[in-house]
């Protein structure tokens, strides 16, 4: 029952548009056709390469920002570090809309706005309340007398990162890119208003205007949300198993 | 190589004061031991002479270099100074193999490839862990692990080992035996060691001298053998020696041949030549304190006429193997004597000599020893 919207959407990228006026949603096409697809890439193609630019860009940036705020705040522990944390915490719970309007201001002054460099730090930005959260919670998990045993060995502050934790990070790295990839990939409101025009227009906005104002076009646009959804489901399938040893990896000690 | 100074060090966290006015001379390639209860300070005043934690106020010396001065706010980071530390539990890194475990100080300073190849595979043969040098830490049990812990540590020849409690993970028999072949490695490098336990046992049989303390304060220090037979306050007389020295509350009391303890239940004569130590103390309170190996059953049950044996119940015999504990009664006094071996049955009476030569006084005020 579940997957019947994902069957439809199938069903209707493969449909002309006789198909969608004379078969039921469901129905599988009576003569196949890929021109919806053709269609939709063909629009869709340059948002899909911005969504990927600043999405795989954010992702990255806002992964490796958390792991360093997270070593930051559980192995070196500065004054007023858990102050520092319950800011973090607090972005977590930042509406996106209440950041808007300034948001919009600084991008512009900056120069930003309406270009994928925008979006990125938007996006990092925004992310690393998150991802720090994850990344300190795994590294309270490691032990101190290993970071301790490193400092004896000779190890500074970077080496230790570097040497030690980085490669220790392998599974809150995959849990905080996938959780970050998706929600950047499907964020709507900040590429809606960040990004207008065509230079720098997300999929997700591009997927919305795919929608015509007198007509509509629903094979293309089933094919489009098609298109949208493929490289969200590609990380799925390739991190899937280190997601779920990921979600597990709090309650069974490594 | 190097001696270990630290002069009036203070360490607190918050309102507790971990260690309070510590001074403390270790001697180049001395095996020094800290020993003391859970939460003595004992593991804060490692970590500051490795650098792991700022002090209050105090210096400590490595050598002749100065690494920590809380008044004049010196901090060597750890990486500084020339020391390495194994750690309870062992804190071998994971994600490496043995090999790069046991490299891994030398990679940090750059050294030469060849130079760490050889470094690593003559500190694994004298461990003998050379045939796990490419196995995984998640593959070696515990008394293994424990070695490679000691192999990063000794690897790179530091001037001073630290090691916090590095046997307490181990099961009792690799325990024992791993502190012989430990003792056996230190004496063969010659490096000055700090060991953290708060196993007397431990203590007692690697150290070159202790250091015992209790709430942040050194109670005494001294070789196993002061600390065993001399202890200096009611404390150290405790905690050293398993089983623990017998203590009986008395008071100080003078008759006409010399002076007495007066425990009450029974009475003891004190030979001559304690007396003029204990001169200034008649009347007042003291606990006197013998250990279990100084009393003795006494071979002929008539004779408790003599001045240093009591007639007591024999509640309970424990055999140990090497010896026997007798559990000793006699109306609030309780005793345990560790002897050879014994006739008696549990719920005899039994008589007990003590030897006086060996017994030990504290001030019940001050709990320091009196002789």
């Amino acid at each position: 029952m579940f997957l019947l919207p994902i069957w439809t959407d199938i069903t209707t990228s493969f449909k002309s548009i006789h198909d969608i006026i004379y078969t039921i949603p469901v129905q599988p096409p009576l003569s196949p056709t890929i021109e919806p697809l053709i269609t939709a890439f063909n629009i869709m193609k340059r948002p899909l390469v911005n969504s990927l630019t600043f999405t795989v860009a954010a992702t990255i940036l806002s992964c490796l920002l958390g792991s360093i705020n997270g070593y930051a705040l559980t192995k070196i522990r500065f004054p007023g570090s858990n102050m520092v944390f319950l800011l973090f915490s607090i972005g977590i719970f930042l509406p996106y809309q209440a950041v808007l309007v300034p948001l919009v201001l600084t991008m512009s002054r900056l120069g930003l706005y309406n270009t994928l460099a925008g979006l990125i730090l938007t996006h990092t930005t925004y992310g690393i309340t998150i991802t720090t959260l994850l990344f300190r919670n795994f590294y309270g998990l490691i032990p101190d007398s290993l970071i301790m045993a490193a400092k004896t060995d000779g190890a500074g502050t970077w080496t230790i990162y570097r040497r030690i934790i980085l490669p220790l990070s392998l599974l809150p790295f995959v849990v905080a890119a996938v959780l970050q990839f998706t929600s950047i990939w499907n964020d709507f409101l900040f590429g809606v208003t960040l990004a207008r025009g065509s230079e720098a227009m997300p999929a997700s906005v591009a997927l919305a205007n795919l929608k015509g104002t007198t007509e509509f076009n629903w094979n293309v646009q089933m094919a489009g949300a098609l298109w949208y959804a493929l490289p969200v489901l590609i990380i799925y399938l390739v991190l899937g198993k280190y997601l779920i040893r990921g979600y597990m990896a709090g309650a069974i000690k490594g | 190589m190097v001696s270990i100074t630290i002069k009036n060090l203070t360490k607190k966290y918050g309102n507790t004061v971990a260690v309070k006015d510590l001074n403390l001379q270790i001697e180049d390639k001395e095996f020094f031991v800290f020993l003391g209860p859970s939460g003595c300070g004992k593991t804060t005043t490692l970590f500051a002479i490795a650098g792991l934690i700022k002090i209050d106020a105090g210096e400590i010396w490595i050598g002749d270099e100065l690494v920590t001065s809380g008044e004049q706010g010196i901090h060597k980071p750890p990486q500084e100074r020339e020391i390495s530390m194994v750690f309870q539990d062992y804190a071998i890194y994971p994600h490496m193999t043995v090999f790069d475990n046991i490299a891994f100080p030398l990679q940090i300073r750059k050294t030469d490839k060849n130079e760490i190849q050889e470094s690593v595979t003559k500190t694994a043969e004298l461990l003998g862990i050379y045939q796990l040098l490419q196995r995984k830490p998640r593959q070696l049990s515990g008394g293994q692990r424990q070695r490679v812990a000691l192999g990063r540590a000794i690897v790179r020849r530091p001037k001073v080992f630290l090691m916090d409690e590095p046997l307490a993970n181990l099961d009792a028999k690799l325990r024992v035996q791993t502190r012989t072949e430990l003792k056996k490695l230190q004496l063969e490098l010659g490096v000055t060691t700090v060991y953290v336990t708060h196993d007397q046992v431990e203590a007692m049989t690697m150290a070159d001298r202790i250091m015992v303390q209790r709430d942040g304060i050194a109670e005494q220090i001294g070789t196993p053998d002061e600390l065993y037979n001399h202890p200096s306050n009611l404390f150290v007389a405790g905690f050293i020696g398993s089983p623990e020295m017998n203590f009986i509350d008395c008071t100080l009391t003078e008759e006409t041949n010399g002076l007495c303890l007066d425990a009450k239940e029974f009475r003891i004569s004190l030979p001559a030549k304690m007396s003029s130590e204990l001169k200034g103390h008649i009347g007042e309170e003291v606990i006197m304190g013998i250990r279990p190996e100084d009393l003795h059953e006494s071979k002929s049950a008539v004779s408790a006429t003599q001045e240093n044996a009591v007639r007591m119940t024999l509640d309970l015999i424990e055999p140990v193997g090497p010896y026997l504990l007798l559990h000793l009664r006699k109306g609030r006094v309780s005793l345990v004597a560790t002897v050879k071996d014994t006739r008696s049955k549990a719920g005899q009476e039994v008589v007990i000599e003590m030897d006086l030569s060996k017994m030990h006084m504290f001030d019940k005020r001050t709990t320091e020893a009196l002789i």
